[in-house]
């Protein structure tokens, strides 16, 4: 239970998933997903509002039956949520009535490990995420930037070997953002673990991921993948460079033709 | 803090004063309403002889016993009710024919299964409190962002453990008001039962005063209930304060 992480690739096989509301139409969320995410990599999923980027996170997750199609990491088919696949969510989900500390040695206590060797784990990660000093404080205590870096390393000192993020930044300011972004980037070229991370920020994506997968309206399928890698140089300043923002724009395009697609009525 | 106490006692403090003139200016007999002074002598002979912290002790002993028997019977029921359908479908229908019934009305059946000494009235109390004890467990329990119990397992918790690890603190406001609603009720009950049935503790005393037509022990009695009572719901209060030190309630 105890060896450290090993990333592993996911792969997606003629996913698709309905919702059944007990009043109301069953819902088509999810139309036919394949996609491949590379051992190691930052893949992030991008699309429309609505178009199913949350179910599809929560179907690797483990969270929602699959119900038509696979999810297959290098440990399996994915039938259940699992320690190996760590989540943070776009509203943090930290248990409120636990300390950042408690928060943190959850997952640690969870694999076994106690007293001493998992106080400094959780310290390592507290320090990793600069929340050094607030151990003792109430995630009520604390505002939204310092939730979600308590979520993250609550979610990192589980080890997974997949970390799925669900718009994470969404809630926060622009600066706060922009911060948490680029020590999310600086924590993941240490340890290297395969993202997943839907955003709807196309300038997030660029930023941040390897390959960016572009997804329809509702259902969500998936329109294309391409590789970005503006993430491996820790270069700050990239978001003022021309080829960077000739990427969002192209990525910018691709998104807003889905929107449109959307809003045009359908054929009679 | 001080002044806010202060301010609470006075409102009794001109309902004492009111009674006492009452008494003086002849207004009422006596033995509808004897003079404070005579209630407050016999307070205080009660204390003197450890009469009061006799029969305090027997009736807290059964509100509590009860109590403890309807958290521990219905805080798991109530968490199960919305968890597992099985339970929903058995106790939720019984749960809500239970909760409005006047459950003193049961005290012959628990005195013939259980016999007339502190088991009957034990479970007396607990059954009145119980349905109270339900509710609010199912009501917390629902409320519970599913967000939470995935983290939970996706940090590694197993199924069984979401009950005690996400469940049962999540819902924990909802549950300690609950609480604060039983154990009075838990309390009343109590003193009902032992009011019926005669015998020991704070209601067997006023009974029986009652019965010698003693006015006097019987205001006493109110008044050593009504003490009792309000101890108990202040510390229930504090120990709220304590278990949601988290909560956002607390900062306030
Ligand atoms: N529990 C649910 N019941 C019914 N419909 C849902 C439910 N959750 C999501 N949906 C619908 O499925 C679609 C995809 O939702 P979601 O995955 O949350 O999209 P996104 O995360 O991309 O905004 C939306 O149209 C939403 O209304
Ligand atoms: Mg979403």
């Amino acid at each position: 239970m105890t060896d450290p992480s090993v990333p592993t690739g996911i792969v997606i096989t003629g996913l698709s998933h309905d919702y059944t509301p007990r009043a109301g139409t069953r819902v088509r969320a999810l139309e036919d997903v394949s996609l491949t995410v590379a051992t190691g990599s930052f893949h992030a999923l991008l699309g429309p509002s609505g178009c199913g980027k949350s179910t599809l996170l929560y179907c690797i997750g483990g969270f929602l039956p699959v119900q038509t199609g696979s999810i297959r990491t290098d440990r399996g088919l994915v039938t259940d949520p699992g320690p190996d696949r760590g989540v943070v969510f776009q509203n943090f989900a930290l248990f409120p009535w636990k300390t950042v500390l408690q928060n943190i040695l959850y997952g640690i206590g969870k694999r076994g490990i106690r007293g001493a060797e998992a106080r400094d784990r959780a310290q390592h990660f507290i320090d990793l995420v600069h929340l050094t000093g607030f151990e003792a404080s109430f995630p009520g205590q604390l505002s939204g930037g310092m939730q979600q870096r308590a979520a993250l390393a609550r979610t990192l000192a589980a080890e997974p070997d997949i970390l799925l993020m669900d718009e994470p930044f969404g809630a926060l300011d622009a600066q706060t953002r922009r911060i948490m972004q680029e020590e999310l980037l600086g924590i993941w070229r240490q340890t290297r673990q395969t993202v997943v991370f839907v955003t709807h920020d196309v300038a997030e994506a660029v930023y941040l991921s390897d390959a960016i997968s572009v997804m329809s309206a509702r259902p969500g399928r998936i329109r294309r993948t391409l590789s970005a890698g503006f993430n491996r140089a820790a270069d700050p300043a990239v978001f003022k460079r021309p080829d960077f923002t000739e990427q969002v724009e192209l990525i910018w395009q691709m998104v807003r033709a889905e929107v449109d697609d959307a809003r045009r009525p359908a054929p009679a | 803090m001080i002044g806010r106490i202060a301010l609470r006692c006075s409102a009794f403090l001109v309902l004492l004063a009111g009674w006492e003139a009452a008494n003086r200016l002849g207004l009422i007999r006596p033995f509808l309403l004897p003079p404070l002074t005579a209630v407050a002598a016999r307070l205080v002979a009660d204390v003197a002889s450890g009469a009061f912290f006799l029969n305090a002790a027997v009736t807290l002993y059964r509100t509590l016993a009860g109590f403890a028997l309807a958290c521990v019977i219905g805080i798991p029921l109530g968490i199960l009710i919305s968890r597992r359908k099985l339970v929903g479908w058995f106790v939720e229908p019984i749960v809500s024919v239970g909760f409005p019934m006047p459950a003193i009305a049961f005290l012959p059946i628990f005195m013939l299964w259980f016999g007339v000494f502190d088991l009957s009235k034990i479970v007396m109390t607990g059954f009145s409190a119980v349905f109270t004890v339900i509710a609010a467990a199912d009501a917390g329990t629902r409320g519970v962002e599913r967000q939470l119990t995935w983290s939970a397992q996706s940090l590694g918790a197993t199924r069984a453990e979401l009950f005690r690890d996400v469940m049962l603190p999540a819902a924990m406001p909802q549950i300690l008001t609950g609480l604060q609603v039983a154990l009075p009720l838990a309390l009343i009950v109590e003193v009902a039962s032992e009011m019926l049935m005669g015998g020991t503790g704070l209601g067997g005393m006023m009974v029986n005063a009652e019965n010698y037509a003693d006015s006097v022990g019987v205001y006493a009695g109110i008044v050593e209930i009504a003490l009792v009572g309000g101890i108990a719901v202040a510390l229930m209060a504090r120990l709220r304060r304590h278990l949601l030190r988290w909560h956002p309630e607390a900062a306030g």
